[in-house]
């Protein structure tokens, strides 16, 4: 155990302490603390991240008669199932989770006969990184992390190597006397019940990579399992009887912590409603996270489905051809000493033509909402899919705020109906700032960058004129120099990013350009729409 | 056949068809393979050259005008190929009849009279008894083991006699059916068996093969390269022992649903069959992940990974007021044979086949029995009221009914070389003999009893006489009856540390082994 104590009023200095056993009482100073700039490195190059998928079923027969004797059956139950882990018969599937196909280490099969719990995890040998074996007892974890890592150059837990542990009985195990079947009926004497219980199992182990890879199951993987089987345990007992809780653990990586954490979630209750709001609010609370940021939602858990494109990643969107995150690594704005403010999180760039459908010449402002909205499904505050035209004219109709001939017509709408349909179908509030000229729109920069710091929403531009969506601005405070960055929703090409941003479709645009040309219009108004982020997780 | 309204082009081409069939069929010729074929069949057959010589020379020895029989061996689809390893005629009916023999008759009195060879020979039809030759092959594949098994028929008679008749041809047919019938080959809506042909005067082998779905048809044969070779010396032997040990719950029906102890027997094998379908196999302490052939020689060991702690047995009556609980334990020895240019995987799909054919063909075998022994049954009464009519097998008691401990001891494989150094099988109850055995081989196998008794491999000890137990220490395993209601739970945590350590003991003595 590691311990931190820091003296507030003097040097706030932090000082670690250290026990060297589970049962010392004394505490040691540790003397030499590295600080790292990137702690995030050191842990993805030095471990790996072991991860067992368990789901069992228990059948528990108890006396009818004596219900409190059904929990005492379930608790035995549970117990042999822990008992259980450390069968000689349990067999350990080692292998690597990687999505290439070629270069990946064959799976190895750890028996329970060959591992041992006993010696304690400070006094387990490490290997090297040359340590060859072919005995799978002393395989080091990095046995199972792929050699080549130049193309996966972001270290976070999503790209972490992972080692898949699979539980499994070996049902051949040699034996003196293998007797032939015999099938032998034993009536109950008393009136007995018969439940099934189900716990489906997942931890996520931190593992360094010189771990030999048998003591990182029999000190890590076993461990863990019985910690959640034991939790889980204890939730289903007071509904033993009648509807059993379905649990099930989702292993998130929220920024700033550095591990993963897992969060085991009742899946009867939806994930909308209050009971579960609550728990994540609880959560984001303990763990630090902020309280606008859904991050701990089931949409937010990290995938390791090894298919490159799996089943999640096509309902984001059907054929997801869009293009994500244009304006990141387009050129500078050249604004001398600016400071840029971008939204937060990813959008997908909608446009004219998409979809086969013709909405050139009128169809901009739906396009910078399609935008709008992709950003908040995309950071999880909705999951309902982007709308098309019709259905955001559809909206304007429920609402009133349009006859019913508006569906399917090509009228235009603007930052107004925006925020209606923002408010209708996401239910989001929006600011709107309002100029009367082109030209005041830099003395609003300020503002925006504020907006982009709090709130980190794509922004619509709308009014008199064009539409167009907003990602961020570069502000100059003391020489009042700024630039914005803007997606224009009238390109008409195809998704080709080369094209969009050596064609100006997504990039930063001085009010004044170097020719004198002024990009927002001086006779023309223009309505800023803000949309607000959601105070909710 | 009937003639069926078909368009004239359609006709035509059939017609076209069978000649080449026949012209394939009399030269040996192999026909054009087709550029698509929708379904990988066999299309050459290598049969085990040193045994097939044997039976030739013993059928053309014989005088016989015709015979017929099973064709024991392997279809293999991934390599398009069969393989040949044994010929068994199959023996006379229970009235002595032979299974098949060759009717001459004649069309109308008038050709009677100039009643020439070759115009015999064109009428001339077999009988078979169909209904034999399957019980046959339902016999014989209760023999074989993994990777083995009754692939077709053959039938001896004369060229003549065969290329003119198609009436033969369709009895031929049914027959093939039949056997499929009796030898299903689990996971597969599509039959596919050999027909073997062998004619003297001159002397020949050919082989067609027969796919069909539903219907069988001429047109489901496709005429296959035939050859002989070695088969047998190149096979791998694949070895697994498979402990298993199911709880089935007897639970509350309505009572149209009750249900005999042979029939929960039977549902929880196939549900086990889906199962062990899906385990992982470690082959010779590797596990199996790729599709390459085994390249080593000498027995191979399989162990068998099953799910952990997932019992699926369970669910089937969740909440339901548990009448009592069926214990199916034990062992069963099984045994596969790959050919070596074979995927590796296939021998752990044939391994885990041979387990459940052998379960079913021991459950079977008990169940024959006790119909051969108890006449009549009037299953309409229901039992006394413990369940427990007088005279009734054990097999067939209901459990629903039933307020008694009952057991059904399955019998033991034992096994007995054959070919090259392979083995077959066969079941013992436990008052059988190996005379038993001997009268089998000799009868179904048309092979030479084993002489010498040290040569049949008994891996599986007879099954033990029922334990009393009740029902808590069968149901709640982890739960001492002593212990109940609950004792020292530090006393039972110890016992359980001894318990374990021996068993690792004794385990790490097999594996230096």
């Amino acid at each position: 155990m590691i311990g931190a104590v820091t003296d507030l009023n003097n040097t706030r200095e932090v000082q670690f302490f250290r026990t060297r056993s589970e049962n010392s009482r004394s505490l040691e100073l540790v003397t030499s603390v590295v600080y790292d700039e990137h702690p995030e490195k050191h842990i993805w190059e030095t471990g790996c991240l072991l991860r067992c998928e368990l789901p069992i079923r228990l059948p528990v027969y108890f006396p009818a008669k004596n219900w409190p004797d059904a929990e005492k059956m379930y608790l035995r139950a549970t117990e042999a199932v822990v008992a259980k882990f450390k069968d000689p018969q349990v067999v350990y599937v080692v292998e690597t989770l990687s999505k290439a196909s070629t270069g990946v280490p064959q799976p190895v099969i750890l028996r329970g006969i060959e591992l041992d719990f006993d010696t304690a995890l400070s006094n387990i040998k490490l290997l090297g990184k040359d340590a060859h074996d072919s005995d799978p007892k002393f395989l080091s974890c990095a046995h199972f992390c792929l050699k080549s890592k130049s193309d996966r150059p972001i270290l976070s837990a999503e790209n972490a190597d992972i080692i898949q542990l699979s539980v499994l009985l070996n049902s051949s195990e040699k034996s003196e006397k293998s007797s032939s079947p015999v099938a032998e009926y034993i009536p109950a004497l008393e009136e007995a019940g018969l439940l099934a219980v189900n716990f489906k199992l997942g931890v996520l182990c931190y593992a360094a990579k010189e771990i030999p890879v048998m003591y990182a199951v029999s000190k890590l993987i076993i461990p863990g399992l019985v910690d959640q089987l034991n939790s889980m345990k204890n939730v289903i007992l007071p509904n033993l009887l009648t509807k059993h809780p379905q649990l099930c653990p989702y292993h998130f990586n929220p920024p700033g912590v550095l591990h993963p954490i897992t969060v085991i979630y009742e899946l009867n209750y939806g994930e909308t409603e209050m009971k579960q709001v609550d728990i994540r609010k609880s959560l984001h609370l303990r763990l630090g996270l902020p309280s606008d940021r859904p991050l701990l939602r089931i949409a937010n858990a990290l995938d390791f489905s090894t298919t490159n494109d799996s089943a999640r990643n096509d309902t984001i969107r059907k054929g997801s051809t869009l293009l994500k995150d244009v304006h990141v690594g387009i050129p500078i704005s050249g604004v001398p000493g600016g400071i840029v403010s971008l939204i937060q999180g990813s959008y997908e760039y909608y446009h004219y033509l998409q979809d086969s459908f013709n909405d050139s010449g009128w169809g901009c402002a739906y396009r910078s909402l399609q935008t709008i909205i992709s950003w908040f499904r995309l950071q999880h505050y909705s999951s309902i899919d982007v709308p098309s035209h019709r259905e955001i004219q559809q909206a304007l109709v429920e609402i009133g705020d349009k006859d019913a001939s508006f569906i399917g017509s090509r009228e235009w709408i603007g930052a107004i109906e925006l925020s209606f349909v923002l408010d209708k179908l996401l239910g989001v509030s929006c600011r709107v700032i309002n100029v009367t000229s082109g030209a005041e729109l830099p003395e609003k920069c300020r503002e925006l960058a504020l907006h982009f710091e709090n709130q980190g929403t794509p922004i619509m531009i709308g009014g008199g004129v064009l539409a167009y969506t907003l990602l961020g601005v570069d502000y100059n405070e003391a020489s009042g120099d700024c630039a914005f960055l803007i997606l224009d929703p009238h390109y008409t090409g195809n998704e080709d990013l080369k094209k969009i941003v050596n064609g100006g479709w997504c990039g930063w645009k001085k009010s004044v350009d170097s020719k004198g040309r002024s990009f927002f219009l001086h006779d023309k108004f223009y309505n800023l729409l803000l949309p607000q982020r959601p105070n909710m997780v | 056949m009937a003639n069926r309204p078909t368009c004239k082009t359609k006709d035509g081409r059939k017609e076209r068809k069978r000649k080449i069939y026949h012209a394939a069929f009399r030269f040996g010729l192999r026909s054009k393979r087709r550029k698509i074929q929708p379904v990988k069949m066999v299309k050459a057959v290598v049969g085990e050259e040193s045994q097939l010589k044997l039976i030739e020379d013993r059928l053309s020895q014989s005088g016989l005008p015709v015979q017929l029989g099973l064709v024991v061996g392997k279809l293999s689809s991934p390599l398009d190929r069969g393989f040949v390893f044994d010929l068994v005629p199959t023996p006379p009916n229970d009235a002595g009849e032979a299974a098949c023999s060759l009717l001459e008759s004649v069309k109308d009195d008038k050709e009677k009279g100039t009643k020439s060879r070759s115009q015999a020979a064109e009428v001339s039809s077999l009988f078979i008894d169909d209904d034999w030759v399957a019980e046959h092959a339902r016999q014989v594949a209760r023999m074989l083991v993994g990777g083995v098994g009754v692939v077709g028929i053959y039938i001896w008679v004369s060229s003549d006699a065969f290329k003119n008749s198609t009436i033969m041809l369709y009895q031929l047919l049914q027959t093939i059916k039949g056997v499929a019938e009796a030898t299903p080959v689990l996971e597969t809506d599509r039959e596919e068996r050999l027909l073997i042909h062998i004619c003297y005067s001159p002397m020949r082998w050919t082989c067609r093969n027969c796919t069909w779905t539903s219907n069988i048809t001429s047109s489901s044969l496709r005429p296959c390269d035939f050859k002989m070779g070695r088969v047998l010396t190149s096979l791998q032997t694949f070895k697994c022992t498979y402990n298993f040990n199911l709880s089935l719950p007897i639970c509350h029906e309505s009572a149209s649903n009750v249900q005999t102890l042979r029939d929960v027997l039977r549902q929880g094998i196939s549900h086990h069959a889906k199962e062990l379908k899906d385990a992982k196999a470690i082959i010779d302490g590797n596990l199996v992940v790729g599709d390459e052939p085994c390249t080593l020689d000498g027995v191979h060991e399989v162990e068998l990974l099953l799910p952990f702690m997932k019992d699926s047995n369970a669910e089937a009556c969740s909440r339901k007021d548990a009448l009592g609980v069926l214990v199916f334990n034990g062992s069963v020895c099984s045994f596969a044979y790959l050919n070596s240019k074979e995927p590796i995987s296939q021998a752990v799909s044939d391994i885990k086949m041979d387990i459940i054919m052998s379960l079913q063909s021991r459950l079977d075998i008990i169940c024959d029995e006790a119909y051969g022994d108890v006449g009549p049954k009037d299953d309409a009464s229901p039992e006394a009221s413990d369940g427990i009519s007088t005279n009734k097998p054990v097999s067939q008691l209901v459990l629903h009914f039933l307020r008694k401990e009952c057991s059904l001891s399955f019998p033991r494989r034992v096994f007995v070389p054959w070919l090259a150094g392979t083995y077959i099988c066969d079941y013992l109850q436990p008052s059988e003999t190996l005379e038993v055995l001997k009268d089998h081989c000799v009868e179904l196998m048309s092979m030479e009893g084993p002489t010498d008794a040290s040569t049949i491999l008994k891996p599986e000890i007879e099954a033990p006489s029922l334990v009393t137990k009740s029902f808590w220490d069968v149901a709640a395993p982890f739960y001492s009856a002593s212990s109940f209601p609950f004792g020292d739970d530090m006393e039972e945590g110890r016992d359980l540390d001894n318990s374990q350590s021996s068993v690792k003991l004794s385990n790490k003595l097999v594996f230096i082994g």
